[in-house]
């Protein structure tokens, strides 16, 4: 089960430097457990998150095993223009899920 | 015994009260707290119209008013049956008998979410279950289980949880057990679990024998707890290790 809270501003002034917090609900399953059939459970994690705004990549996180259930990650980017702030998860197997928050730059 | 001759009740404070500063902060901070994607999802179900019978809201109209408090007031005894009731254990009680859809089933993720979300809508009320009346034997009971040794390792809850309080024990650090804080995130499960989730573990702990998801025996001592944490406010859905 996927889901996403994203908290930031929803204004800015252009130039200013705006605190970006994503927590993510996904079991990050690392896999390897039986799957009482004779085989093993197969990996199923969240293996990135990036952020693009305004055009370009500001953020990318590679998430390995290591990274617990339900992860959480802050970052932060300048005010450029008023515009979609837009997060993509990459789950192992292919899937992606998207969100979308708007900043308003003043 | 010295453990055993402390004051008991007067002084128990919240679980919350032991924990490090930064689980502390990330469990009072709505953007790091997993717990609040259950709520969410409780929410979300709350509205939610089965494929027969009513939503909750439609019977249960401004939840955050009309249910408000809710919470504070369980486990408590079932007028029409005379049974002990918890929360999860009266939204069940709706969901078959009023809502007319089959059970959500014990620590499924529906049930958790929704006990989570009604609870949450408590948070910061305090305690106030009735243990006299028709709960008087409920929580003689879940008294005496408190008190009594048991499991190969022939412990009381209250030896812990009154005798060992503030002392350490495999890295956590023993509270008074109040249990205000569930369904509760705990890192360990890496997701929300009931309280009684929570007594299976501490009964396993002292290998004694665990009982079932609302049984008798621990809805007797939640309610027991539940006394004892009178007036210590709802934390639903609390972090913890
Ligand atoms: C057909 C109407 C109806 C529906 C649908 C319904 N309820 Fe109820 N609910 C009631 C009534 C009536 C009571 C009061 C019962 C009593 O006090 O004995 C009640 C009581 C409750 C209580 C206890 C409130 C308190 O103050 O103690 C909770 C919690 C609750 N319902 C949750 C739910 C949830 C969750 C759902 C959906 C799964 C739901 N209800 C669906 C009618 C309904
Ligand atoms: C060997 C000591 C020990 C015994 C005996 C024990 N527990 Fe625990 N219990 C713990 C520890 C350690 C924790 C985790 C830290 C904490 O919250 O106290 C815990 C946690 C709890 C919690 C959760 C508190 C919170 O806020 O998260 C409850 C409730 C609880 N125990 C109840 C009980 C009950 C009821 C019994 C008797 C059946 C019992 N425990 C027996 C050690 C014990």
């Amino acid at each position: 089960m996927f889901n996403a809270r994203i908290t930031m501003p929803a204004e800015a002034k252009a130039g200013e430097i705006v605190e970006i917090r994503v927590l993510t609900r996904h079991p990050m399953d690392r896999g390897g457990q039986s799957d009482g059939k004779g085989g093993t459970v197969p990996r199923k994690i969240l293996n990135r998150l990036t952020a693009t705004y305004a055009g370009d990549q500001i953020f990318r996180f590679d998430m390995h095993t290591g990274v617990a259930s339900n992860p959480f990650v802050s970052f932060t980017t300048r005010a450029v223009a008023t515009g979609d702030i837009v997060f993509e998860w990459r789950e192992d197997g292919g899937a992606t899920y998207t969100r979308t928050s708007r900043l308003t730059v003043t | 015994m010295a453990l055993l001759a402390l004051p008991a009740a007067a002084q128990v404070k919240s679980g919350s009260e032991f924990l490090s500063p930064g689980m502390a902060r990330q469990q009072a901070d709505e953007t790091r707290n997993p717990g609040f994607f259950w709520v969410e999802q409780g929410e979300g179900l709350f509205s939610a119209r089965p494929p027969q019978g009513q939503a909750c809201i439609v019977c249960h109209a401004e939840p955050r008013q009309s249910l408000r408090g809710a919470a504070t007031r369980y486990p408590q005894v079932d007028a029409a049956s005379g049974k002990l009731l918890n929360l999860e254990g009266r939204i069940e009680q709706c969901r078959v008998e009023r809502q007319t859809q089959p059970a959500f089933g014990h620590e499924s993720a529906e049930l958790l979410a929704m006990t989570a979300y009604i609870a949450s809508l408590s948070r910061g009320l305090p305690m106030d279950v009735a243990t006299d009346g028709a709960a008087k034997p409920f929580y003689e009971a879940g008294k005496a289980f408190f008190e009594r040794r048991q499991g190969q390792l022939n412990l009381s809850c209250q030896q812990c949880h009154d005798g060992l309080v503030g002392q350490k024990l495999r890295g956590d650090t023993i509270s008074h057990g109040a249990g205000t804080g569930y369904p509760a995130y705990r890192l360990e499960w890496n997701s929300v679990g009931s309280l009684h989730r929570r007594l299976r573990a501490c009964s396993l702990g002292v290998r004694a024998t665990q009982f079932d998801f609302g049984s008798p025996e621990y809805l007797a001592l939640e309610l027991y707890l539940a006394g004892r944490a009178k007036d210590l406010p709802v934390e639903t859905p609390a972090i913890r290790r």
